[in-house]
């Protein structure tokens, strides 16, 4: 056997479990599962991967992908943002209650500014004043939707004539719906963020170890207090999304959205501890619970039994790569 | 020689003026049939043909799977209390105390009390009501009618309390007022079964307990005042019946085992169980949730095709099948390109301008304006306790309303009323 003959075979049988170990076991069972998912989906019903059925798959994600983000910027620091469905709907109750105005500027200036305004006072309450994550953001989401409430006096509000303002959840930039747009180009940004920019360095250096971060000279409280800005920005958006494509901003909305949003940024490989996750990760679990429940939904099978289903599919995804840390410890 | 005790002048005073009341709203009853008793004679032909079979196979088994038989079964069907005739335009208009919305009540005159002190003038009644929801529309509107009833009468402090959807709290509320000894309890449950100690302990205190809507588990509660959900259902049936011999289904229902659910969705398919025309496609629990209902008629338009009906248990999944539907770009989707058809029920404002649209067809009225029937209805108890007046009926049934339709039509000798007769609609106008 010759040398290059011999590093040939070595390359190509070294090749595939590099990637492997790259990828790990996680990441691998997430994308069999979606690969797996894809291929029974358009086994089962002929249009599945029709663009019209994966337009509506992307457009069920959308929302909760965007709020992923944040949470997942949130997580790799080693911290939980528990308000999230709370600034979504708060945000969208102050922006709706300027309606009257006209304005699209105002409204939707006023959601945005509003979710980043309550992201950075949990920011500010965590990083700077060293209050726990969980209880800063559980009573955030707590203030947040009472205050929606009585901001609202818990009417609804109609964004009927604001005409921008629906065009963000139902409108579409050269054939593609807009939340899809956004999915597509925020996903790009975080992944920027998060893997090619000394602020995703520092990330995952405070969530890694917050002692070590701050000794090595990172500004570790205005890292914890951008995370929480960003997450804050992320759920306004997102509940403007979907409030806009519904017509309605409910002030009870978003019920149980936080543990929605959590699971998918958990089934996306973030471990709550912080230092690890990725936002690839999360798009790949949004996409996953989006397509079951849209092939769940096709073949009529009752909300009930697509609750089990959905859990057993995040376990069976999350399994492995806990299963992989348990063996490497 | 007579004696004429304070006591004797007030239950005499306080007869009276029920009395006073009674034969006027008796006296139309004679004259023509009321959609009450029409309504409710289509519910007894329904039931009484399901009953003896379904020869329609898929809603059939629809029917079987999920136990309607037994819910419909146990569901008070029956007269309104003191042969109250309700006609549309009845009712008084004001301001929501808590909604700040403009109301228009339509059950101010059923078992009417003429503004002013009640029972014992010179004593003052503290009432009071416990119920779930100042965030939802409905509910603010039910607080909203209970208020104003209250306000009309000097001698009456109500305390309302917001028990957030959870039942232990509303317990505790409960028990706090039978501590202070309260003189009457409303109560808006959301659920039967945890209701039903309560509001026996209340009764046991010889406090009379008046439920609103919903029922409690309680075989003492003094009055139960029940909403229409068999014309509600049976309505929605009649109309897809009148508008189209046969039909593609999609269901988006309530939380299972809910009883808007059960009545509604179980007479829906007693009405249409003997027509062979209707078929089945997809049955989905979106538990009053709007964006649920988005998503799985989002879906289904995808699995299905030929979708021509989409049935919805209430107004929020009818508004969010119908934003699936726009979006998706599939209103005259139809086999034979025709219009979807979006049935409903509850009568927010915005589903009256879909309906004016055009975009949904019909919605049968479930109107959350009846908690001044509560109000009184505790009042007369409190008063026959007191031996004021004459005990209410244990029942108290609200009138059957009839279904909301773009045009006028009569369907089974139900006159239907447009969105432009109909004064009594909730929640917040939508502009544009």
């Amino acid at each position: 056997m010759t040398m290059s003959t011999l590093e040939t075979e070595v390359a190509s049988q070294a090749r595939p479990s590099d990637a492997l170990r790259h990828l790990g076991v996680g990441e691998m069972s997430r994308v069999a599962v979606l690969i797996a998912l894809l291929i029974a989906g358009q086994a089962i019903t002929p249009s599945f991967l029709s663009l019209a059925n994966i337009h509506v798959i992307l457009l069920a994600v959308a929302a909760i992908g965007i709020m992923a983000y944040g949470m997942t910027l949130v997580v790799i620091t080693g911290e939980i943002d528990l308000s999230i469905a709370g600034v979504a709907i708060l945000s969208c109750v102050a922006g709706g209650l300027l309606i009257p105005t006209g304005s699209a500027v105002l409204v939707i200036g006023t959601t945005l500014l509003t979710g980043l305004a309550i992201g950075l006072v949990n920011g500010i309450l965590v990083a700077a004043l060293g209050i726990p994550s969980l209880i800063t953001t559980l009573g955030m989401l707590g203030i947040t939707r009472a205050l929606a409430n009585i901001f609202s006096g818990g009417q609804a509000l109609y964004p009927e004539p604001i005409a921008a303002y629906l065009w963000l959840g139902r409108g579409d930039l050269v054939g593609v719906p807009l939340p899809i747009v956004l999915l597509v180009v925020l996903c790009a940004a975080a992944i920027a963020l998060t893997k090619y920019s000394i602020f995703g360095r520092a990330l995952y250096a405070t969530g890694g170890n917050v002692k070590a971060a701050a000794l090595s000279g990172i500004n570790v409280v205005g890292v914890r207090t951008a995370v929480f800005a960003i997450s804050g920005i992320c759920a306004a958006l997102a509940g403007m999304l979907e409030s806009a494509r519904l017509s309605y901003i409910n002030p009870a909305g978003f019920e149980g959205m936080e543990l929605s949003v959590l699971a998918v940024t958990v089934l996306g490989g973030a471990a709550l501890s912080g230092g690890s996750g990725s936002i690839t990760g999360t798009v790949v679990a949004a996409l996953i619970i989006g397509i079951v429940n849209n092939l769940l939904n096709q073949l009529g099978v009752s909300i009930y039994l697509q609750q089990v289903v959905t859990a057993a599919v995040i376990l069976a995804v999350v399994i492995p790569g806990m299963w992989q840390r348990g063996i490497a410890k | 020689m007579l004696k004429l005790s304070r006591r004797y002048l007030l239950k005499t005073a306080a007869t009276l003026t029920v009395l006073a009341a009674a034969p006027l709203a008796i006296a139309p009853a004679a004259a023509e049939e009321s959609v009450h008793s029409i309504i409710n004679a289509l519910i007894k032909k329904y039931s009484g043909e399901a009953k003896a079979g379904m020869s329609n196979g898929d809603v059939r088994a629809l029917f079987e799977k999920d136990g309607f038989r037994d819910y419909l079964d146990v569901y008070p069907v029956g007269e309104l209390a003191g042969g109250f005739v309700w006609k549309p335009g009845m009712g008084a208009s004001f301001v929501g105390p808590y909604s700040k919305l403009q109301i228009k009540s339509p059950f101010t005159d059923y078992l009417p009390l003429a503004e002013g002190p009640v029972l014992d003038h010179n004593k003052k009644y503290r009432i009071g009501l416990v119920f779930h929801g100042f965030n939802h529309p409905w509910l603010i509107s039910l607080a909203d009618t209970a208020a104003w009833e209250a306000k009309r009468h000097p001698n009456i402090e109500l305390e309302v309390i917001d028990a957030e959807f959870d039942d232990n709290k509303m317990g505790q509320v409960i028990d706090t007022w039978i501590a202070k000894q309260y003189d009457g309890i409303v109560l808006w449950p959301n659920r039967e079964a945890p209701m039903g100690p309560p509001v026996d302990r209340a009764i046991a205190a010889g406090i009379p307990v008046v439920s609103l809507d919903r029922r409690t588990s309680s075989e003492q509660i003094s009055s139960e005042v029940l909403g229409n959900f068999y014309a509600n259902g049976l309505q929605q049936g009649l109309y897809l019946k009148h508008a189209a011999p046969e039909g593609n289904i999609i269901f988006n229902r309530k939380d299972l085992g809910s009883t808007a659910d059960s009545i509604r969705t179980g007479a829906f398919l007693e009405a249409i169980g003997n027509t062979p025309g209707y078929k089945v496609l997809a049955n989905y629990h979106t538990n009053s949730q709007r964006t649920l209902a988005f998503k799985s008629t989002a879906d289904a338009l995808q699995a299905f095709q030929d979708i021509s009906v989409s049935f919805n248990t209430g107004g929020e999944e009818a508004m969010g099948a119908l934003d699936a539907i726009r979006e998706a770009n599939r209103l005259n989707s139809a086999p034979g390109g025709k219009k979807m058809m979006i049935l409903a029920n509850d009568d927010a404002r915005e589903v009256l301008k879909e309906i004016k649209a055009g975009n949904i067809e019909m919605v049968s009225p479930y109107t959350p304006l009846i908690g001044d029937i509560g109000i009184r209805a505790v009042v007369m108890h409190i008063g026959a306790k007191a031996g004021l007046n004459e005990a209410l009926p244990k029942l108290i049934m609200t009138p059957n309303l009839p279904m909301i339709t773009k045009e006028k039509m009569n369907i089974e000798g139900i006159e239907t009323l447009t969105p432009d007769e109909w004064p009594y609609a909730y929640g917040p106008a939508v502009a544009g």
